[in-house]
């Protein structure tokens, strides 16, 4: 096979990851570029290219599949920079925007209410009314159409987006105002609810909606100039992009759906995980294990969870915050983010209590020790203090860090803590790390999977820091470290497949399925999965594979949980048995009961298509050819159990495979420095990533006093 | 400063709220009746062994504050109380919200000692009441109401159900595997914390797990010590009025709060004894619903950041006394609606008391009551061959209060929620009961004016669609609309009404119970939230939002904030004459 190509771009910096004819990976970074994003990818590719004696006209020529993820629709609702988009509503329930589903996080703290994604003089009322059975109570008005359509226009709207109340049940109304708007305003887009994600509940459906809608001018214009660039640049091969779901569309279907591009970038960890965990973490008989996949940004800790070998996925992406933002309401790879970063702020209260966050730096004036004007004492701070940064070497040298503008920061933080400078720059991070358990348990747990028995899969530049740290408290036994760490996401593309799935809305009951019904939901999900599929006829696929869903509850309860079907249809009596009893393991290791007898309510029918793309094999990064293993320094750094001792450090580069490093020692890679706290052991295995054994038991629980301990 | 690390204390602190939290998701996403699992109307907590508050995350204010006292009943009632006990608790005469939050509790052992009891309480869909309806604002006592009342009864032994009480419950309660679904959800989220605490003692040791109560009740206690020091000094009485319950209280029910702030003994008193005798009606307050009430009213105007445990309460003081309508009942005089009503009028008054009395501190009144919008309605299910069902609905949305620096919540539910609740779905109601909605909309006008405003209520119609629904509700506001505080204004009254077959609209009784039949509609023109200081000094460019938001009409955009506009389009071009405003602003002053 050819090269394959994937790109991440973030806010900063835009990885790039080559993988050649062996499966090696060469990686390189550079700025991302606003006003044409070519520049920057060009730019990285070039690096490359050079690395393997290549112009780039002749790398993308040579290559099979470029798959481009990207955070520009993510940036463009932050930034509000999204079209103006109407939003058409059934009449009497212009609001659904605006309460969303009630609920806040903090009872006794006033707060400003946040807007609607769309202003309520943007919304207007069409007449008509669909009754939960399908049955058209009242029937549409046309003209309330018409007149909607060229009130949107003289508003300056440049996209609509359309929920009508049971367009799952009947999309006729919806249908037809497509048409309307087809017909009234050719240039104009829109999308319809049912269309774009058929569920039950109509603030979720209407949120995707108008957030879709909203997209759609943006990325068309985006994509296409995109792809004009990297085709006149030479690329021939397959050009796909990153999807919210973990897999890759081309970009005919991200414009379509443009929705399915907002939060691809940090979606394709997990996916990197799935790879990696397959070849480094084979449990017993080769069974999969259950993977925690944490990947530190800038300000955030972002953290998903595979089990079975399976991402998991969730239809609650919220952005700008839970209940009080706008939800996507879309099926999305989970990925939850943690606010804590390097840039988190360490304080303390009147009571006494030390907290970390939520406040932060940033990047801007950042950290002390960055020497931007930052005077309060951060994560960053603390891991300089502690002698785990290399302040000469920080970012591959590119910011020398300033360990007195990091000590003054500290210094009141200290005294009033009666510590030591080492001793609360070491509070400060657990402190950060037990933000970071906390959530990571609800998150594990709130999904039925005990964190005592997964592996973390870390990348993410600041993650090696206290990764070991917090797998011990969480109980995990088995850290992953990826020399590629640094480009998680990047990687994660490059072994993506496309992915899509489509969702049929058909209510039933287990207790007397209507199997007709039934078949005839799934059959029409199953044609669309089908024609998903025939539409990639020019792709290089190798194989494609189709599986079966339902979303479903017990009586009576309103939220569902996902469970797979044992084939493609239901026909019989023991199928629904058997999904009967998929739901009650789900709802027992979910929610410690279940309920054996009840009925199910059955809700969304779904097909997912999968078209699996070639993919390198994990061969890992090159060996400098002198590698010994032997450490490059020795420097002092501070461990809780121990105090301030000389640690030996090592440069990843030039250590070889299978060599077993026993903490305390720090590891510098190009993009991230991990470190091993006494009592941790890492192996560097035969791809070249690193093992790291967090030995829990003999490690002091979190925030626990210990006694000075001897390390020969 | 003690000698206790600090870093253990904040690790331990944290990790006590992912279990809570643990909790609460069990409940909401296991949980069958909507008020559950779509309203949210439940919360966790854990107290110690000795039944002290210790941890809450993010309970609702109404439900949390209070546990102790259940703990209090089962540890004063069993003498043998074992790990693998659960008790089911409802008995508003020991310690309990209301009658219809089951709270499930259970003990926590470990080596054999009791350390902990956690605790779920849910609202439920139904609790056997003499009418479908878990409020009941006319029982004259305890019989009348009809509910089952628990007083901390063992409901699991050996993790095992006594069987003998589940039966009770099923035959009693209408609905029964609801009930029992959601009893379900309640002892998954109770059992699970049990599992999470003893896995902290094996961490940390139960030695150092006691020592770290008493010193995050001491860093609590410092930290209110702390806000209450810089608060202003001083004795204020604050009075509200319930809307009137004829025959027996027909000019309504007053409310007296006496707040004392000591700053230099850094205590908070709050007095609640010159209140009238029970009642013999639904209304009156339990003893924990008239403490967390009126502490909620306290805790909604001080610094949010204080964490609300029992080494806080040291350092407020709550008088109650025997037989009074927000104090101590005697049994058999009913608490049916101990949570709502009254209980909302306290958290009201008092922090209202609070605003008028300090500048920058407390909040005006949000709006009051459980109107048709949030009816507990029943009836029978042609589509499912006549299947009873009964719940409370979740369709309403009535304005939160402003304060001195935000505009009011808008999907603020109640004072005693405070805007935690969720709102349910119309399609899934549709989808779940024989009913249609009509309309949800934000109702204009309807805010306290402020130059910080309340938020708007909403207008709600609906009904059923083939049969008739029996729909009970208990309206405020509608006589005594929320009020407004340091020049702020009141909002408007929340109105029921019902909407004949032709679409004609007839007033309907603030508090009662009532039949819809198929074509017609329950109707609800919800309170907003009152408004915090002079609406002429209200950012005009805010004026211009809420118009665009059609919360505010341009004759109120004129003649009560004194905003002009060029040209009144409801479009982003709409632009603010700002010689005209100051003109209109003017004149309206000296009005």
């Amino acid at each position: 096979m050819g090269y394959r190509i994937s790109v991440d771009t973030g806010g900063t910096f835009t990885d790039v990851v080559v993988s050649d004819d062996d499966g090696e990976l060469h990686i390189a970074k550079a700025l991302t570029t606003y006003e044409r994003a070519f520049d920057g990818v060009a730019a990285a590719l070039a690096e490359v290219a050079g690395t393997l004696g290549l112009e780039l006209r002749e790398l993308l020529a040579s290559t099979d599949g470029f798959t481009y993820g990207t955070t520009r629709s993510t940036n463009a609702i932050v930034e509000q920079k999204t079209a103006r988009t109407a939003f058409f509503t059934t009449e009497g329930f212009p609001d659904i925007l605006l309460m969303r589903e009630g609920g806040k996080l903090d009872p006794f703290r006033q707060l400003p209410y946040p807007p609607p994604y769309v202003p309520r003089q943007h919304t207007w009322e069409i007449r008509e009314r669909m009754d939960a059975e399908g049955t058209a109570f009242l029937p549409l008005e046309e003209a309330s159409v018409v007149e909607a359509i060229a009130a949107a226009g003289a508003a300056g709207c440049a996209a609509i987006g359309v929920c009508l109340l049971w367009a799952t049940a009947n999309p006729a109304h919806e249908l037809r105002v497509g048409e309307l708007i087809a017909e009234h305003a050719p240039a104009m887009p829109f999308t319809l609810s049912h269309q774009l994600n058929p569920i039950v509940r109509e603030y979720r459906r209407a949120s995707s909606t108008v957030i879709d809608a909203s997209l759609k001018p943006v990325m068309q214009t985006f994509l296409e100039e995109l792809e004009r660039d990297l085709r006149a640049a030479g690329l021939a091969g397959d050009l796909f992009i990153s999807t919210s779901f973990g897999g890759a569309w081309r970009p005919a279907e991200v414009v379509a759906r443009p929705i399915y591009s907002v939060g691809s970038g940090p979606s394709m960890a997990p996916v990197a995980a799935v790879t990696y965990g397959g070849v480094e973490l084979a449990g017993e008989g080769g069974a999969p294990v259950d993977m925690l996949v944490c990947d530190t940004g800038g300000t955030t800790f972002d953290v998903g969870l595979v089990s079975g070998g399976e991402v998991h996925y969730t239809s609650e992406t919220w952005l700008g915050g839970r209940w009080t933002g706008h939800i996507t309401g879309t099926r999305a790879v989970d990925v939850k983010s943690i606010g804590a970063g390097g840039g988190s702020i360490a304080w303390i209260d009147a009571g006494g209590l030390v907290h970390v966050g939520p406040q932060s730096a940033g990047a801007d004036p950042g950290p002390a020790c960055y020497g931007r004007g930052g005077t309060q004492p951060t994560i960053t701070d603390a891991a300089l203090l502690l002698g785990y940064l290399d302040g000469a070497n920080f970012l591959g040298g590119r910011l020398a860090l300033d360990r007195d503008a990091a000590e003054r920061a500290f210094a009141p933080f200290a005294q009033r803590l009666g510590m030591s400078l080492e001793a609360a720059a070491d509070a400060a991070l657990t402190i950060a790390s037990e933000n970071i358990v906390g959530a990571i348990r609800e998150i594990t747990i709130s999904q039925g999977i005990d964190p005592r028995e997964v592996a973390i899969v870390a990348g993410g530049g600041a993650s090696g820091l206290n990764i070991v740290k917090i797998a011990r408290e969480l109980g995990v036994g088995r850290v992953l470290l990826p020399s590629t760490a640094g480009a998680l996401s990047a990687c994660g593309a490059l072994y993506s497949d496309v992915i899509a799935e489509f969702s049929v809305s058909r209510y039933a009951e287990t207790r007397a399925l209507d199997l007709e019904e039934v078949d005839g939901a799934l059959a029409d999900a199953e044609a669309q999965a089908d024609a998903f599929l025939a539409d990639l006829s020019g792709v290089r696929t190798v194989a494609e594979r189709k599986e079966f869903f339902v979303d479903a509850r017990y009586r009576q309860q309103v939220w569902e949980l996902t469970v797979p079907l044992p084939a493609a249809r239901v026909r019989t009596a023991q199928d629904v048995a058997a999904i009967e009893d998929a739901f009650h393991a789900a709802h027992r290791r979910i929610f410690a009961v279940d309920e054996p007898g009840q009925y199910l309510e059955c809700l969304v029918w779904k097909a997912r298509a999968t078209a699996e793309l070639a993919k390198p094999s994990v061969a890992g990064r090159p060996i400098a050819a002198d590698a010994g293993g032997a450490p490059v320094a020795t420097a002092p750094a501070y461990f809780r159990e121990t105090g301030a001792l000389d640690v030996p450090r090592f440069d990843g580069a030039r250590l070889p495979r299978g060599a077993v490093l026993d903490g305390p020692a720090v590891i510098r890679e190009p993009t991230t420095t991990i470190v091993l706290p006494p009592g941790a052991r890492a192996t560097v295995t035969e791809s070249g990533n690193y093992m790291i054994t967090t030995s829990v038991e003999a490690a002091p629980p979190l925030g626990a006093q210990t006694s000075e301990v001897t390390v020969p | 400063m003690s000698t206790f690390d600090p870093v253990l204390l904040a690790v331990i602190a944290n990790r006590l709220d992912t279990i809570v939290r643990e909790m609460e998701n069990t409940l909401l996403r296991a949980g069958r009746s909507a008020v559950i699992n779509m309203a949210r109307d439940f919360s966790c907590a854990l107290i110690t062994g000795d039944n002290r508050l210790l941890s809450t995350a993010e309970g609702l204010p109404v439900h949390v504050i209070g546990t102790e006292y259940l703990g209090e009943a089962m540890c004063d009632l069993h003498d043998d109380i074992a790990e693998g006990d659960a008790f089911l608790h409802n008995d508003p005469y020991l310690g309990n919200t209301h009658p219809a939050d089951h709270t499930i509790l259970v003990p926590v052992f470990y080596e054999g000692e009791h350390l902990f009891t956690t605790a779920a309480k849910a609202h439920q869909a139904d609790i056997g009441n003499a009418a479908p309806t878990t409020y009941m604002p006319f029982a004259q006592d305890s019989y009348a109401e009809g509910s089952l009342i628990f007083p901390a009864v063992r409901i699991q032994r050996g993790y095992r159900d006594v069987d003998d009480i589940v039966r009770m419950c099923r035959r009693r309660i209408r609905v029964p595997e609801q009930w029992y679904g959601d009893y379900l959800a309640m002892i998954g989220a109770a059992r699970t914390a049990e599992a999470r605490l003893k896995e902290l003692c094996d961490r940390y040791g139960p030695e150092t797990l006691k020592t770290f109560v008493e010193e995050w009740f001491d860093y609590s206690e410092r930290t209110m010590k702390h806000v209450i020091r810089r608060m202003p000094r001083g004795t204020i009485v604050g009075s509200g009025r319930h809307d009137p319950l004829a025959p027996v209280l027909p000019d309504g029910v007053p409310i007296n709060v006496k707040i004392t702030v000591d700053p230099d003994e850094g205590m908070v008193e709050l007095d609640l004894r010159d209140n009238i005798d029970c009642v013999p009606l639904g209304i009156n307050e339990s003893r924990a619903c008239a403490t967390n009430n009126v502490m909620t009213g306290l805790f909604n105007s001080i610094d949010p950041e204080i964490p609300h445990n029992a080494g806080t309460f040291r350092r407020v003081r709550v008088l109650l006394r025997e037989n009074c309508i927000v104090g101590i009942p005697r049994f058999p005089a009913s608490c049916s609606v101990a949570t709502t009503n009254i209980g909302e009028r306290l958290v009201v008054t008092t922090q209202r008391a609070i605003a008028d009395a300090w500048e920058g501190y407390g909040l005006a009144e949000g709006a009051c009551g459980i109107g048709p919008g949030f009816a507990v309605v029943s009836g029978a299910d042609p589509r499912r061959d006549d299947e009873p069902y009964v719940n409370q609905k979740f369709l309403g949305s009535q304005g939160g209060p402003a304060g001195p620096e935000h505009d009011g919540w808008v999907t603020y539910g109640n004072s005693v929620t405070n805007g935690l609740m969720f709102r349910d779905s119309v399609e899934i109601d549709e989808q779940k009961y024989p009913i249609r909605v009509r309309e949800i909309r934000m109702r204009i006008d309807s805010e306290g004016a402020g130059r910080r405003r309340g938020a708007p209520g909403a207008v709600v119609a609906y009904g059923p669609k083939t049969a008739p629904m029996q729909a009970a509700y208990v309206t405020d506001g509608f006589v005594n609309p929320p009020r407004g505080t340091r020049g702020g204004g009141s909002a408007a009254p929340s109105v029921p009404f019902k909407l004949d077959a032709a679409g004609m609209r007839h007033p309907l009784e603030p508090i009662a119970q009532v039949e819809i039949g198929p074509g017609e509609l329950l109707g609800h023109a919800l309170s907003g939230g009152g408004g915090y200081g002079d609406a002429l000094l209200r950012e005009p460019e805010r004026v211009r939002e809420d118009v665009l938001s059609r919360w505010v009409s341009f004759e109120r955009a004129r003649e009560v904030y004194g905003v002009v506009f060029v040209d009144e389009l409801l479009t982003d071009a709409l632009a603010v004459d700002e010689a005209a405003t100051a003109r209109q602003r003017a004149a309206l002053r000296e009005g």
